[in-house]
């Protein structure tokens, strides 16, 4: 759910961007399509200027595996199969989006002026799914294992949409980019606001790293996500330690202490490249290990 | 348009029981019904069905279809016209149904240790034996409280004689109870000052009901034993109601791969290590049970599971073997039974049964087979059965030769016209077959039904098939006084 709310908002956000083509220069949906998609370099430069094609490509098709359709069908199978672990309201709250997204005549909507309807009101019932479960899941297990997911593909959605854009500036904080082009990500991530409210230097490359790394204030935020995840790890641990849960808790307690005793000014050119994809990469791994330690049947 | 159109045109076949419309009135039960319908227009009735398919599909009340190349989940199809039981009538069948449930209980007793019933020659030991349902493996296994038959739906059918008859007794993993349930919860929110003011019989503490039942099976006396719901996983055709009766109950829903035996005693696997189950309410039927007693490919199930059982340490509902109490061929003997062990007459009869092994029988229902239905004695969900009245030659010929190769696992039963109940269909009433399903939990103390159960809708007109498998849907039931 939290990887279709994700998807919704940059959709929507370079939908409504792409339209201001003298401020952004030339905008194309190639980068959404490298992230959301399995599509080939050559594939996503036929398809980047058509908007109608790469929409559906994103919401509807069930050839990709990252399309909104696919992504919540598995939500809905995945709430299926625990319902005596998640509350009543949940599972309608997934059922719902599930039915809005299986629904006739969703392609035809994106092909018209309803593309942006369809995706807020996506967005609405991805909100409504996020307020519902707060309310009304108890705060037991199945409450910090949603978290725990809902987190780490925050985490990494937030890192690779950041690098995306930092590899257009090649890594380089020196590189000039005012504010306005930075919208693209501020606004993928519902960060645009405090931005302006947070900020007031015009080092914009480097104020936007902060933001999107290192604000605690920052929902979307790298470091807001880690320390959530942190919590819930150890609440889900707290029963149950053993020498292979400390182990968890102590290599993910490492991954956060690295970013937070990090210093952002550090942070330039091959260095940012390398922070990157080696977080990623470390976060997967994290993921990897939650899952063989706690759900594997052997 | 109002419905008083509709509703005074509503007319059903031909010596056919109709559960509203008597021969030159509207029953007595269905009074407030239909004269609070025909203050109605047709287009606030179809907003209402509109309504109620909505509130199926957001809550996900589903089943999934086997055989249905489509898409394996469907909404159940229900009709929001209430069925309608007067509570005398309903309490003469609960007297019924608890009366067969304690023969047939007793019954399993017998047949798995002392078997007196077949040496007192009230049943052919043949039949038993030779039913695929007879679990030796469980032969003098003892169970908590002598009760096998936990939880069963009886299936009852009107006739055009206006008598109830029992048509079969599910006494393994019997379903539905969950949609009898939503059902109300539907109704409560399209009709609900119809329902108030009917003063209808609650279900809604049958979930209530059989949690208690469950906890008081647990084999050692402890205070908060671990009840759990073992089911064969999301692709069950009744996965829906796992999932229902778990969250109602509030107890852990899990697969086979969720449970362990270790020294004989079940334990389920969880975040915190593994926690004993003291009772199992399972889905999964008894030959995939336990992979190292029954199928040996069985991967829903519990390897060690039957070592628990036997040594008492894990109650199961229902017990394992009941399908022999169940096999259409044994149902011809409950009356007997009845009169065997309870020494009393059966207040619901069957409906009558040739035993095709018999060849005088089978010699008259091939000479009739317009008039019968054939089934198989060890099939469910409407599914192998033959109805003579629409058998084509080609089919019939097979049938015959499948009958006469193992006549043991067939019965035939006349056809009886199901009465009828009006649905609301393209907007006009209509008259479609139904039967009923009320469910009976027992336990410690005793046997307790949920008033009205499940009534089960053949919506293809003309078809005597309510199976969900087969196209049938449900309705709201309602035992007013």
């Amino acid at each position: 759910m939290e990887r279709a709310d994700g998807l919704l908002r940059v959709a929507s956000t370079h939908y409504t961007l792409s339209m201001d083509k003298d401020v952004n220069g030339k905008m194309t949906w190639q980068p959404l399509l490298e992230l959301f998609t399995k599509a080939t370099p050559e594939q996503a430069r036929a398809l980047e200027d058509d908007t109608e094609g790469v929409l559906k490509r994103l919401l509807t098709d069930t050839d990709n595996t990252n399309s909104l359709r696919v992504i919540v069908s598995r939500a809905r199978e995945n709430a299926r199969g625990v319902q005596d672990h998640i509350t009543k309201e949940v599972w309608e709250a997934v059922n719902s989006i599930y039915h809005l997204a299986e629904g006739k005549g969703l392609e035809d909507q994106l092909s018209s002026y309803g593309a942006l309807n369809v995706m807020e009101q996506f967005a609405r019932h991805c909100v409504l799914y996020t307020g519902i479960t707060d309310i009304t899941m108890p705060r037991g297990l199945g409450w910090s294992f949603m978290n725990l997911g809902k987190y780490l593909e925050r985490s990494l959605e937030t890192l690779a949409l950041t690098d995306k854009q930092f590899q257009l500036i090649g890594y380089d904080m020196d590189e000039a980019k005012d504010i306005v082009q930075w919208r693209y990500l501020l606004y993928s991530l519902s960060g645009y606001e405090l931005h302006l409210k947070t900020y007031r230097s015009p080092h914009y490359n480097l104020n936007v790293l902060h933001q999107v790394l290192f604000n605690e204030y920052f929902p979307h935020s790298l470091i807001y996500s880690l320390t959530r995840l942190e919590r819930h790890l150890k609440n889900v641990v707290k029963e149950n330690r053993s020498a292979d849960s400390d182990a968890l808790v102590r290599s993910f307690g490492r991954l956060h202490s690295r970013l937070r005793y990090m210093d952002p000014e550090s942070i330039n050119g091959r260095i940012l490249q390398e922070f990157f994809m080696d977080f990623r990469t470390e976060l997967l791994q994290f993921g990897k290990r939650l899952s063989q330690h706690f759900f594997s049947y052997s | 348009m109002s419905l008083d159109h509709l509703l005074q045109e509503y007319r059903c076949p031909e010596g056919i029981w109709d559960e509203m419309r008597g021969p030159d009135h509207i029953r007595d039960h269905y009074n407030r019904v239909f004269h609070s319908l025909r203050q109605l227009e047709v287009g606030s009735l179809i907003q209402k069905d509109r309504m109620a398919a909505e509130l199926f599909m957001n809550q996900g009340i589903t089943f999934t279809v086997y055989s249905d190349n489509k898409g394996i989940e469907r909404i159940f199809p229900f009709d929001i016209m209430p069925r309608v039981i007067p509570g005398r009538e309903w309490d003469h069948i609960e007297n019924g149904i608890k009366q067969r449930l304690k023969a047939l209980n007793l019954f399993l007793k017998d047949i798995y240790n002392d078997q007196q019933i077949i040496k007192d020659k009230v049943i052919p030991a043949f039949l038993v034996a030779s039913c695929p349902h007879y679990t030796r493996e469980v032969f003098g296994i003892k169970v908590p409280h002598d009760i096998y038959v936990h939880i069963s739906g009886i299936d009852l059918i009107r006739g055009n004689d206006g008598s109830f008859y029992v048509l079969e007794d599910n006494l393994r993993t019997p379903s539905g109870v969950s949609y009898m349930l939503e059902n109300r919860e539907v109704t409560k929110r399209i009709f609900p000052n119809l329902l108030t003011d009917s003063q209808v019989r609650r279900v809604s503490n049958y979930p209530l009901l059989l949690h208690e039942i469950l906890l008081q099976l647990a084999p050692t006396q402890i205070s908060d034993p671990t009840v759990v719901l073992l089911t064969p996983g999301v692709f069950n055709s009744a996965y829906y109601e796992h999932t229902f009766l778990a969250r109602q109950m509030g107890i852990s829903l899990v697969e086979g791969r969720d449970l362990t035996v270790d020294n004989h005693k079940v334990y389920m696997k969880t975040t915190n290590g593994l926690e004993r189950v003291h009772v199992i309410y399972r889905r999964i039927d008894d030959e995939f049970l336990d992979p190292l007693v029954f199928r040996p490919d069985s991967a829903l199930g519990v390897p060690g599971l039957m070592s628990a059982y036997r040594k008492g340490n894990v109650a199961i509902v229902n017990a394992l073997g009941n399908g022999v109490a169940d096999d259409k061929a044994v149902y011809a003997y409950v009356p007997d039974m009845i009169r065997y062990y309870l020494n009393e007459d059966p207040l619901l009869p069957n409906v009558p049964t040739y035993q095709l092994s018999d060849p005088e029988a089978r010699a008259y229902v091939f000479g009739n087979i317009e008039h019968m239905v054939v089934k198989r004695t060890n099939q469910s969900g409407g599914y192998g059965m033959v109805m003579g009245n629409k058998v084509t030659d080609a089919e019939w010929a097979k049938a015959k030769a499948a009958i006469e190769k193992e006549s043991r696992n067939f019965i035939a039963q006349p056809i009886i016209p199901l009465s009828t109940v009006p649905c609301f269909i393209d907007g006009v009433f209509q008259p479609r077959h139904v039967d009923l399903r009320p469910y009976a939990l027992y336990g410690p103390q005793g046997v307790k039904i949920v008033p009205g159960g499940l009534t089960r809708v053949a919506l293809k007109e003309g078809s005597l098939v309510v199976n969900s498998s087969q196209g049938g849907g449900s309705k709201d039931t309602w035992v007013i006084d």
